[in-house]
């Protein structure tokens, strides 16, 4: 089985070619989303969910530290950002910085009481505050509108400078956060690939090890754990923009476990780009089976039973052995091109 | 409009063709010129729950409105046009809600949405219906948050409301068992609302609260609860708990025996949650807008209609979650014809202050569309469990009606805001 | 909401609470138990466990009303048979279907042996997701009830309160039930085997032990245990598609803060979890879920293995 630290090693690359890939398919989204019978709110969702589970994977996969309560951050992002526009100032920067304070802080205060624990007991944990944030979230509805949601969210408009865009349609919201996607990917590219992401790897395959080579275990473990609630956060800002409201239910366990799920079969384990894959795959396969079957979940459930027994490398790992056995062909049903990672 | 040219799209068979949910559309652009043409379908999407806590109840309230839909098309459809829908499951949660919404509106190309039985499913498509002037429906939920501070310009609420269930009841409850109260109440918007109602009538009419149980949402264990009641020893128990909760709690207050004594004031019984229980977990009085044996003209035909229709349905007889479903779009189709147009502005002016007759709601007394929260100001019932049932279904004994003018919500109407009509979107769907 | 009678929930008497709290927990025991012997010997953390717990209820209930067979001659036989006896042979084939089952989901785990256990943990996590979708296309998505004999489904009067009697029989069924399973692994070889396969599953190979065999045996009897407290408890927890992703957190809270592992460990843990439950209940219903999550924080705060946990391999 092939694994993440099959990388090869560019760390001097900031960008490279996947990356320019998935650059130009986000661009060309919005024309081709129609064109396969797919609509545009749905490419907001999904270029929302693939930051964050680029965030999440940093986590899943490179550390190896299994997060069941991932959700609770998207959640805290989506109420701070809303929280922010109604009682702050109606500003876009600034409900981007409080999404992702507030779910870096709750993540920095969780990550300082799992740091110390390994395996099992780590991820009993994630589900304890995962659930405690998602309980908290309903029973404070003074303050978060509860099982309702936060409603009336605003959009505000992007300034930078002299210059306003309105992101009040989808289209332009569309590629206001596919903008802040390629940030996230390249910045978690880099760190996959810096120092700091080689100690992570060296933690997920053995954490002893790690500890006796000198590394304060640790404090890698906090920083990544709180490094991925800040992504979570800014993804949730973007979602409670989409759907102009915050909801407890993104934070639920169920939720929580979806992306765990998604990250898996994308590939998570073994690529950079897996997690791309899963969350495209999910969405996708979410619509299109969701208006055909009430039992879609069933299907899905079961493919992902399937790939953890049988393929845990997940779409990613497939998709590298297809191109190692037919190196010239290109494969035509790909989202995004996975061969370099692997 | 133009007359008389052939749908872009092919025209789907029947009516009931659920989730008849075409693939490859086409481009769809996003700037309201739907394709011009008097024959096209005018397609109607239908937002009801098909899981989640709901899932009973949103398969009655879409069942309701296929009956309309259904009749609507043997008359010839609404300004010569077949009435089409799309039916998508919003799974009672709020973020699903949202998407099948945005999803219902820029693909499925629906002008019209409705259902809903949770408050904040309702409240995320009707942000999303705002947003693109498309009127939404909330066929059935209660919270008095939808015709108040939630209420939008696109957004009409046929079901009564915690309030007005309140206001049926309280008054009498206090002259009948005194004025020690307990409160258990749903600790969410809805229970909050409802109880806030019930509180404010307390104090109006002497009552008082002894104490106030917040029960969460998903509780099946009522014992601690009932321990309390057992404690605390009230002279009413004001019930506020919803859907499957509400049903275990029934379950659990008849096996010890609490029903008698105290009593208990339900809000509203949605016929869903007590239809096929035992009759003793019945105890108590509640709310409801409409009961199938009501002795009014058309009722039996009605029922009869339902029975043709749904021939394999497990529940035999309609409810109210049914029947506001069927009234909502009967209502909206009305309001179309009345309008001569689609054009949403236009619908919504024809919908709101319309007055319907009692006869044509098989109430007891006329209702009215409010204009200024968009709620439908109707007839509301008391009822209690049929002690001389005529027939199987006959569990509800009505024991009052309340005119629609003496349970008006009037502290929703004041927090009530409609966006003004030039800044909604228009459109012809 | 702030009280309206603020020294009012204070007067009331606690003990019903606690009787109540203590009666929950031995329920939430019973489930535990089956958890925590598939934790001690498989070292999988069995997220399905919990939809094993509704297959047993579920299959219960169509064993007390009859409804596969509604309209046949031999379904009308069936719902003349006496609610009890219904209700005895619920017991039985409930938790039989739910141990098949499971050794079912055993089969599906083993290309994961060997794996760190996040593989597990993972499909059990899938498997509750498919479980609970094939409950709702076999049974429906509503609520449903099981029916009681009427002997265990009326009220007592006790101390001037008022209560269920089911409550009490399941609390007694789950101690007789802890009970005979705690003399098993005691005083039988076969438990002997189960346990010294938590401790050392090496070495139970080494002795010539077939592990696969061993290993499905236990699941299967742990996922029975689930199947048996499915069709005590959903009297009381209600009975939903969902049921199964409802009980198996509290169980897996009760398992970590008990020891992974560890039997006496997971039944203290219930009793404090329901203690938790019950007392909240009675000053602060509305935070009454909450409470076992803060009891969770609290007990790992200060011992990282729970109550009487130790050192194992789920820790890598």
């Amino acid at each position: 089985m092939i694994s993440l630290s099959d990388i090869p090693a560019r760390p001097s690359a900031w960008i490279t070619p996947p990356m320019i890939a998935l650059a130009l398919l986000l661009l060309a989204a919005p024309d081709l989303l129609p064109a396969i019978g797919l609509y545009q709110y749905l490419g907001i969702e999904i270029a929302i969910w693939i930051g964050f589970a680029l965030g999440f994977n940093l986590l899943f996969g490179y550390t190896g530290l299994h997060s069941f309560g991932h959700g609770a951050y998207l959640g805290i992002g989506a109420y701070a950002f809303g929280l922010f526009q109604h009682h702050v100032a109606v500003s876009l920067w600034g409900g981007l910085l409080a999404a992702v304070l507030a779910a870096g802080i709750a993540g920095a205060l969780v990550g300082a009481f799992l740091s110390h624990r390994r395996g099992i007991y780590y991820a009993l944990l994630t589900i304890g505050f995962g659930q405690i944030f998602w309980f908290l979230a309903m029973k404070l509805h003074r303050v978060t509108g509860g099982e309702d949601g936060l409603l009336g969210i605003p959009r505000p408009p992007l300034t930078l400078g002299p210059w306003q865009v309105s992101l009040t349609d989808n289209r332009a919201l569309f590629y206001f956060a596919a903008a802040l996607l390629m940030i996230v990917v390249v910045l978690c590219w880099r760190l996959a690939n810096s120092p700091f992401g080689r100690v992570l790897q060296a933690i997920r395959q053995n954490e002893t090890r790690a500890r006796f080579v000198g590394y304060e275990v640790w404090r890698f473990k906090w920083a990544v754990f709180t490094l991925s609630t800040m992504i979570a956060g800014l993804a949730g800002s973007l979602l409670a923009m989409a759907q102009q409201s915050a909801y407890p239910d993104v934070m639920s366990l169920h939720q929580s476990g979806l992306i765990v799920m998604m990250v898996l079969v994308g590939g998570g384990l073994v690529s950079f780009w897996g997690p791309v894959l899963g969350v495209v795959f999910y969405f996708v396969a979410r619509d299109v089976l969701g208006g055909l079957t009430e039992t879609w979940l069933l299907w899905y459930g079961l493919i992902f039973m399937a790939m953890v027994m049988l393929r845990p490398e997940g779409l990613a790992g497939m998709l590298h052995d297809l191109l190692r056995r037919s190196r010239p062909r290109q494969p035509s049903a790909a989202p995004a091109p996975a061969t370099e990672a692997v | 409009m133009s007359k008389a040219k052939i749908s872009r799209r092919g025209l789907l068979g029947a009516a009931g063709a659920a989730s008849a949910v075409s693939l490859f559309a086409g481009p769809w652009q996003h700037n309201r010129v739907w394709a011009q043409g008097a024959a096209k379908p005018l397609r109607i999407g239908i937002t009801a729950d098909a899981s989640g806590m709901y899932a009973n109840s949103g398969a009655s309230d879409k069942r309701g409105m296929m009956m309309a839909i259904a009749e609507a098309n043997e008359r010839g459809g609404v300004l010569g046009r077949k009435v089409e829908f799309v039916h998508i499951d919003t799974e009672t949660t709020a973020a699903t809600g949202s998407r099948v919404a945005e999803r219902m509106i820029s693909r499925e190309q629906c002008g019209f949405l409705v259902g809903a039985v949770h408050s904040g499913v309702a409240n995320a498509i009707s942000q999303v219906a705002q947003k693109y002037g498309v009127i939404y429906i909330n066929t059935n939920s209660s919270s008095p948050t939808e015709a108040g501070q939630n209420c939008h310009r696109v957004k009409f609420v046929f079901d009564g409301n915690g309030t007005n269930f309140a206001k049926a009841a309280v008054k009498s409850a206090i002259e009948r068992f005194g004025p020690d109260w307990m409160l258990l109440t749903n600790d969410y918007v809805w229970g909050h609302d409802t109880a806030a109602a019930t509180k404010t009538l307390l104090k109006d009419y002497g009552g008082k609260v002894m104490e106030e149980v917040l029960i969460p949402q998903g509780t099946r264990d009522f014992t601690s609860a009932l321990l309390k009641v057992q404690q605390r020893k009230p002279g009413v128990v004001s019930a506020a708990i919803g859907g499957d909760d509400q049903k275990a709690m029934r379950q659990q207050v008849v096996q010890l025996k609490m029903g008698d004594k105290p009593a208990w004031i339900n809000s509203q019984q949605d016929w869903d949650d007590v239809y096929g229980l035992p009759i003793e977990t019945l105890f108590g009085v509640f709310g409801t807008t409409w009961y199938y044996r009501l002795d009014l003209p058309g009722v039996a035909d009605f029922v009869k209609r339902y029975q043709a229709m749904y021939p394999e349905t497990a529940m035999r007889s309609p409810g109210n979650v049914f029947y506001n479903g069927y009234m909502a779009i009967r209502e909206l189709l009305g309001a179309i014809e009345r309008a001569g147009t689609t054009n949403n502005i236009a619908v919504i002016k024809a919908l709101e202050g319309h007055k319907i007759s009692a006869r044509d709601r098989m109430q007891h007394f006329d209702a009215t569309i409010d204009a200024q929260t968009h709620q439908v100001q109707q007839t509301i019932y008391l009822a209690t469990a049929n002690k001389a049932p005529k027939e199987k279904d006959d569990i509800f004994e009505v024991l009052s009606q309340a005119k629609a003018e003496d349970v008006r919500d009037t502290d929703s109407a004041k927090l009530c805001k409609l966006e003004p009509y030039e800044q909604t979107p228009t459109f012809d769907a | 909401m702030a009280p309206l009678n603020p020294d009012g929930p204070r007067m009331i008497d606690l003990l019903p609470h606690i009787i109540n709290g203590l009666t929950l927990g031995l329920l939430f025991a019973l489930i535990a138990l089956g958890f925590t012997l598939i934790v001690g010997v498989m070292e999988v953390i069995n997220l399905a466990h919990g939809s094993l717990f509704a297959i047993g209820a579920y299959f219960a209930l169509t064993v007390i009303a009859g409804s596969w067979f509604a309209g046949t001659p031999f379904g009308a036989w069936w719902l003349s048979l006496p609610l009890g006896l219904r209700y005895v042979l619920a017991l039985a084939i409930g938790p039989a279907l739910a141990g098949l089952a499971g050794m079912l989901l055993e089969l599906c785990l083993r290309p994961t042996y060997g794996k760190p256990p996040l593989y597990g943990l993972l499909l059990t996590f899938g498997a509750a997701l498919v479980i609970e979708e094939l409950i709702r296309l076999v049974w429906g998505t509503g609520e449903q009830n099981l029916a009681l004999p009427q002997a265990i489904n009326g009220a007592f009067l006790l101390n001037g309160m008022i209560f269920s009697t089911y409550r009490f029989f399941a609390a007694g069924f789950s101690i007789a039930a802890i009970i005979a399973v705690w003399l098993f692994l005691e005083r039988t070889s076969a438990g002997a085997v189960i346990k010294a396969g938590a401790h050392d599953s090496e070495m139970v190979r080494a002795l010539g032990y077939d592990l696969a065999r061993l290993r499905l045996v236990v699941f299967g009897f742990g996922a029975a245990l689930a199947g048996l407290a499915g069709v005590v408890m959903v009297p009381i927890w209600g009975l939903r598609p969902h049921v199964g992703v409802d009980i198996v957190i509290p169980a897996f809270l009760i398992i970590v803060v008990g020891g992974v592992g560890s039997f006496w460990g997971a039944v203290i843990a219930a009793l404090l979890v329901g203690l938790a439950i019950g007392i909240t209940g009675a000053y602060a219903a509305a935070w009454s879920t909450m409470s076992m999550y803060l009891l969770l924080i609290a007990i790992l705060g200060f011992r990282s293995r729970g109550l009487l946990g130790r050192k194992s391999a789920l820790e890598h």
